[in-house]
C-alpha cells in the first residue's frame, strides 16, 4: 500500500484490550486521514451524547497519507469531542510526532476507556506498551517529555499532557517534541480524564511511495515554489507569524481589552519586528520544513518556543499589556503547563472586563503584567480565581450574569482578528465547526494579506462562497496531512499532485474538494445532533451593536445576515443550517 | 496640500532600510511617485519589494493611505498629500 500504513491500533484503558484494524480502500479515498479519517472514525464509534470525560469517549491522533513524506509533513491530528464546546473537535500539532507515529506502522490510534492509574502508551514497531506513569503524574510537559526518553530512547517522540491535562482543564493542549501544541478545544483535558499522560513514540518504517519519480521531480518544484514566494521563504523565517501584529492594528482590527478597540497603542512594542530584535535566539522548523516559522527565544530568565502571533495578542493587546518578557514568559508557562495561550489569555480578558463591570469582586487589572503569570498558574492547578479561569470565558461570563462579555463562539474563544474589520472572517468565525477559530477558514488571507486575491474586508457580497471554498480547503489539508502555510504558495493543484505521486491514486482536484466538503458536512451533521444549529452561528452581540470607535475600522459592525442565507444555501443546508437530505446523498453521507 | 507625508515601514522592508519611518515634504502626488521620492530619500532601492518588474503591485503587498487599501482607490495612482500617513507592508502572512 503506498501513502498509508494500512492500520489502526484501537486500544481500550479500562480493559487494556487492544486490536488492530484496517480501514477499507473505499474510506480512505473519501476522508483520506488526518481530521477526515479521525472525525469519520468518532462519529462511527460515538454519538453527540457522548460526554467527552466519559470513558467510552474515542480520543483519536491521526496521521494522514501525506504524513512523514513531503516538506512540513510531521503534523497530526487529534479528534474528539471538544469538553470546551460540545461540538466535533480536531486539534492539530506540528513538530515531528506525526511522522514518528506512522512510522511505527500505524495511520493512527484510537483511545477509549479509562485507565486504573496513570500510564502512557508506548507504540514503536513491535506493538503498543500499556506504562506506569504514576511517576509523571504531576511533571510539566517538558519534564514528561524528558523522562519518557529516559525511559525508552532519545529517539522517542512524545505527545503529553502537564498539570492542566491532569486537572482536566476544558482548555488543556496536548505538547509533543518540546513545544509544539494542540492547542484548541481541551483535548488534553481528555487525556487527563483518561488517565492518559502521554503517547509516546519510536518507529523506523518508510511510507511506500507509488511514484518515487515523480515524487522526486515534485519535491523539487514544491522546494522552488515556497523558495519563491516571499512569506513562506522569507517573512515567515525572518519574522515569524508575529509580523501580524502591525499588520492588525494598522487595520484597526487588532483586538484590545476584550475586543472593545481594534487599535493597540504599543502594538509595536509587542510585534515580530520587536520579537526579532530582541527575544529571538534562532528560528525553528517542525519535520521537513524549510519554512521554519519557530521562534526560540530566550528572555533575562527563561528560555523556549514563542511567542507566535495569536498568543502575542492574547496576553498582550487583549490585555492591555505591552511587556513582551511577561507575555513571552506566560507562552512558557502555557506550554509547560499545557494550555491553549488564545482561550487562557481571552478568558483573563473577559475576567478583566467581568471586574471593571463588577460583576466579579475580584480585582483582575487592564496591563497588569506582574500577575499574569500567577493567573496562568493557578488556572492549571485549578486552585484560587484560576478554578473559575478554568471554566473558560463562555461559563465564566455566564456565572457572573454577563455572558455577552465572553468572546467565544460556540464555547470557543475567539482569535486575534476583530470581526468587525473582516466580514468574511466574522462569517467564518460564527459558522466555524469548533467554535470561534481562524482555522476552519482563514479569510484574513484574502480580505487583508491579498493572498491568493485581495478581496474588499467591508464588503458581504460573495463572501459566503469563498468562505465554504476556503473551509472546504482547509478541511483537506488537515486530512492530508499538511501544514496550513503551504497553502500561502500554492493552490489546490499541487495538493492533488502531492496525493496522486504519494498515493498512486488518480485523484481530481474536484474530487478532493469534494472530500474537504465530505468532512465539513460530517462535522457539521454532528454538531447538528448535539444539538447546534442557526442561533449557534453568531458572534458576541458586541460585534453587532457597538462600532469600533478609533482606527480604520472605526464605525463598522458585522453584518452576519447578509451572509448567512448565503453560505447555507452555498453549502447545501437549510435556514436552520441542517445538510438538506439531497445535500448528504450527494456526499454519500 | 503641501505639508509633510509621513511614510512608515514595516516588516522585512523596515529590516531593509533600518528605519521605522521617514517624512517627505511634498505637495499632491501618487503613492508611487511617493515610492519613488522614499527610495532617494532613504538611499536604497526597495521598490522590488512591493512591485513586480512590470511596476505592479505584488500579491500580499499592503500599502494602506491612513488606514485605507490602496487596492480599494486608485493603486499606485492614488493621491497623497500633506499630512497624511502611509503604512508600507512588504508581503507577509501568519495565522
Amino acid at each position: 500500500m503506498n501513502g498509508w500504513m494500512g492500520k489502526i491500533a484501537k486500544i481500550d484503558l479500562s480493559s487494556l484490550k487492544q486490536e488492530t484494524v484496517s480501514i477499507s480502500s473505499e474510506t480512505r479515498r473519501r476522508y483520506l486521514g488526518g481530521r477526515g479519517l479521525g472525525v469519520k472514525l468518532y462519529t462511527d464509534l460515538c454519538s453527540a451524547k457522548t460526554d467527552p470525560f466519559a470513558p467510552d469517549n474515542a480520543l483519536i491522533f491521526m496521521t494522514g497519507p501525506l504524513t512523514g513524506t513531503m516538506m512540513t509533513s510531521g503534523r497530526y491530528q487529534v479528534v474528539s469531542r471538544s469538553p470546551l464546546t460540545g461540538t466535533i473537535c480536531d486539534s492539530s500539532s506540528g513538530g515531528s510526532f506525526g511522522a514518528v507515529l506512522k512510522s511505527t506502522g500505524l495511520d493512527g490510534l484510537v483511545i477509549q476507556g479509562r485507565a486504573a492509574q496513570p500510564v502512557y502508551l508506548y507504540v514503536h514497531d513491535g506493538g503498543i506498551e500499556v506504562r506506569d506513569a504514576s511517576g509523571l503524574w504531576g511533571l510539566n510537559t517538558q519534564q514528561t517529555q524528558k523522562a519518557i526518553q529516559e525511559q525508552t530512547s532519545a529517539k522517542t517522540s512524545v505527545a503529553c499532557i502537564g498539570p492542566a491535562g491532569e486537572n482536566r482543564v476544558l482548555f488543556a493542549a496536548i505538547l509533543n517534541d518540546k513545544d509544539r501544541a494542540a492547542g484548541r478545544g481541551g483535548m488534553g483535558a481528555i487525556m487527563g480524564a483518561k488517565n492518559l499522560k502521554a503517547v509516546a513514540a519510536t518507529g523506523g518504517q518508510a511510507v511506500a511511495i507509488a511514484d518515487p519519480e515523480g515524487y522526486k521531480t515534485l519535491n523539487a518544484r514544491i522546494d522552488r515554489i515556497v523558495d519563491k514566494n516571499p512569506v513562506t521563504g522569507k517573512s515567515l523565517q525572518v519574522l515569524g507569524t508575529s509580523v501580524l501584529v502591525n499588520i492588525i492594528n494598522a487595520h484597526g482590527m487588532f483586538p484590545t481589552e476584550n475586543f472593545r478597540r481594534g487599535v493597540f497603542n504599543d502594538a509595536e512594542g509587542t510585534s515580530g519586528e520587536k520579537i526579532a530584535e530582541t527575544l529571538l535566539q534562532r528560528q525553528s522548523a517542525c519535520y521537513k520544513c524549510p519554512i521554519g516559522c519557530g521562534r526560540t527565544t530566550r528572555t533575562k530568565n527563561k528560555h523556549g518556543e514563542g511567542p507566535e502571533y495569536e498568543t502575542v495578542w492574547a496576553f498582550g493587546a487583549q490585555l492591555g499589556i505591552s511587556d513582551l518578557t511577561a507575555i513571552t514568559e506566560a507562552n512558557y508557562a502555557c506550554n509547560e503547563l499545557g494550555l491553549d495561550t488564545i482561550t487562557m489569555g481571552s478568558t483573563i480578558g473577559c475576567a478583566m472586563e467581568l471586574c471593571e463591570t463588577g460583576a466579579w469582586k475580584e480585582k483582575m487589572l487592564w496591563g497588569d503584567a506582574g500577575k499574569l503569570l500567577g493567573w496562568v498558574e493557578d488556572t492549571a492547578y485549578q486552585r484560587g480565581i484560576g478554578s473559575e479561569l478554568a471554566l473558560g470565558s463562555k461559563r465564566l461570563a455566564e456565572k457572573y450574569g454577563r455572558p455577552e462579555l465572553a468572546m467565544q463562539v460556540k464555547g470557543m474563544e475567539i482569535p486575534a482578528y476583530d470581526p468587525r474589520g473582516v466580514q468574511g472572517m466574522a462569517l467564518s468565525y460564527a459558522t466555524s465547526n469548533r467554535g470561534g477559530c481562524h482555522m476552519r477558514a482563514y479569510m484574513i488571507s484574502t480580505e487583508i494579506l491579498g493572498h491568493p486575491v485581495f478581496l474588499d474586508r467591508f464588503s458581504t457580497a460573495g463572501k459566503a462562497e469563498i468562505v465554504a471554498l476556503f473551509q472546504d480547503i482547509s478541511a483537506l489539508v488537515d486530512s492530508a496531512v499538511l501544514c496550513r502555510f503551504l497553502q500561502i504558495a500554492m493552490g489546490i493543484s499541487t495538493f492533488t499532485d502531492m496525493l496522486r505521486v504519494v498515493t498512486g491514486l488518480d485523484f481530481s482536484d474536484d474530487e478532493l474538494m469534494k472530500i474537504g466538503r465530505r468532512v465539513y458536512t460530517l462535522e457539521r451533521v454532528f454538531n447538528n445532533r448535539a444539538g447546534f444549529g442557526r442561533r449557534d452561528d453568531t458572534l458576541p452581540p458586541r460585534f453587532f451593536n457597538e462600532e469600533l470607535q478609533t482606527g480604520s475600522s472605526r464605525h463598522r459592525v458585522v453584518r452576519l445576515e447578509e451572509m448567512l442565507d448565503d453560505y447555507y444555501s452555498v453549502r447545501g443546508w437549510d435556514k436552520e443550517g441542517v445538510p438538506l437530505p439531497r445535500t448528504l446523498a450527494e456526499l454519500g453521507l | 496640500m503641501a505639508g509633510k507625508i509621513v511614510v512608515k515601514f514595516y516588516g522585512l522592508l523596515r529590516r531593509q532600510l533600518r528605519t521605522p519611518a521617514i517624512e517627505i515634504e511634498s505637495s499632491e502626488l501618487s503613492v508611487m511617485e511617493l515610492l519613488r521620492l522614499a527610495e532617494k530619500k532613504t538611499g536604497q532601492s526597495f521598490l522590488d519589494e512591493l512591485l513586480d518588474p512590470e511596476k505592479k503591485l505584488l500579491t500580499g503587498t499592503i500599502i494602506l493611505v491612513n488606514g485605507e487599501n490602496v487596492r480599494l482607490e486608485q493603486n499606485l495612482e492614488t493621491l497623497v498629500r500633506g499630512g497624511d500617513t502611509v503604512d508600507l507592508f512588504s508581503p507577509a502572512g501568519g495565522g
